[in-house]
């Protein structure tokens, strides 16, 4: 007969187990030749229409790396990024709400509402998408509190390894989750970044990569929620031979 | 002189891995310009003393520039600056005389009026 304190271990860790690494993201990829704001995971491009209140904040960056104006806008069924000039980078700030597991299902609403919840969380989703050539390395951007930036330059080819580095509040963090493409293979094991934030993984796509890192950050309102999940993605296209 | 079936087929291969996968479209510059290529957008910038010019073919078509509006961005007197370049005729656009060094790049972009349709990219001056 099992012990307690084996059916507590066995207990916690079905239940750890449970807990999806990966869920959903965002990230910004190109639809009919015009930057979107996606929302979804793997092949699953959802409702970022009904999402776009969640959107806190958006940003481009010139090549200096100096903000400029970035402004989503709804587009029939999908999220468009209007900017006046051809950025390098475009990042966005969304808010996934405060979420409560109850009776092992994931319901909106925090500890307050649900207080026999086994997990309460809130959830903010950020992205950084390289859209031109980087002149220098990718800074940690004021409004993304999780951020993976490249350590050294993109490589031309898919299969060479890139090392990445987890930003958290803009310094490195160990211990966050990272997946190479959230896209084409969203439930592969994540390999978790070391002590100087930085994790090494081959470039799966000779096309769009969407790097996917999860941290989880202390909570700010013990009452409502337990923790703060961070989900940051970096997205960045290889380039196809000539045509 | 000895040509095999093998042979032959190895030049096969080596055709088929020099062919263009998806081969469309122009890819040249049309003015003695640079180009760069979006997707099925071709970008050709041409840098001359009196002025620089823009001219954007989307798949294999000429843009209508004065539907457009269209800026550039690259290093102008020491700074990263973005200028907007004026609709001319056919599918160009005209802006200020560039001196532009290897190594430097110039990112443009272009807006349907109407669609507010973005295409944009980098040149790479080598």
């Amino acid at each position: 007969m099992p012990s307690l304190k084996t059916i507590l271990v066995a207990g916690l860790l079905t239940g750890l187990s449970c807990e999806a690494a990966h869920a959903h993201a965002v990230w910004f990829a190109q639809r009919a030749r015009q930057t979107a704001l996606i929302y979804g995971v793997g092949a699953d491009d959802l409702d970022s229409v009904k999402r776009f209140n969640q959107i806190e904040k958006m940003a481009g960056y010139d090549a200096d790396y100096q903000p400029i104006a970035a402004t989503p806008r709804i587009a029939g069924p999908i999220v468009l990024v209007d900017t006046d000039q051809q950025p390098t980078l475009l990042s966005v700030v969304f808010f996934n709400g405060i979420w409560s597991r109850v009776d092992g299902e994931f319901v909106k609403g925090g500890r307050d509402e649900h207080p026999q919840a086994s997990l309460a969380e809130k959830n903010y989703k950020y992205s950084v998408s390289i859209q031109g050539p980087l002149s220098k390395p990718i800074p940690a951007l004021a409004d993304q509190v999780l951020q993976i930036v490249p350590v050294g330059p993109i490589p031309e080819q898919h299969g060479a390894n890139l090392t990445y580095r987890v930003l958290f509040k803009g310094k490195p963090v160990a211990g966050a989750k990272v997946i190479n493409d959230l896209v084409n293979d969203p439930d592969q094991a994540p390999q978790t970044s070391g002590a100087d934030g930085t994790v090494t993984l081959p470039v799966r796509n000779q096309g769009l990569n969407v790097i996917e890192a999860v941290y989880n950050g202390p909570t700010d309102d013990a009452k409502k929620y337990d923790r703060i999940e961070n989900s940051a993605t970096l997205t960045f296209t290889l380039a196809h031979a000539p045509e | 002189m000895t040509f095999t079936v093998k042979a032959a087929f190895a030049l096969a291969l080596s055709t088929l891995v020099a062919a263009p996968a998806i081969a469309h479209g122009f890819t040249k510059p049309q003015h003695g310009g640079i180009v760069t290529t979006s997707g099925e957008t071709l970008f050709e910038l041409v840098a001359k003393p009196a002025g620089t010019q823009l001219y954007v073919i989307d798949d294999d078509e000429p843009v209508n520039a004065v539907s457009m509006t269209a800026t550039l961005s690259t290093e102008i007197g020491g700074g990263l600056k973005t200028v907007a370049l004026k609709p001319a005729a056919g599918n160009r656009f005209d802006g200020p005389a560039l001196k532009l060094k290897p190594g430097a790049k110039v990112a443009v972009m272009v807006i349907d009026k109407a669609s507010k349709a973005r295409l944009g990219g980098t040149f790479i001056v080598k």
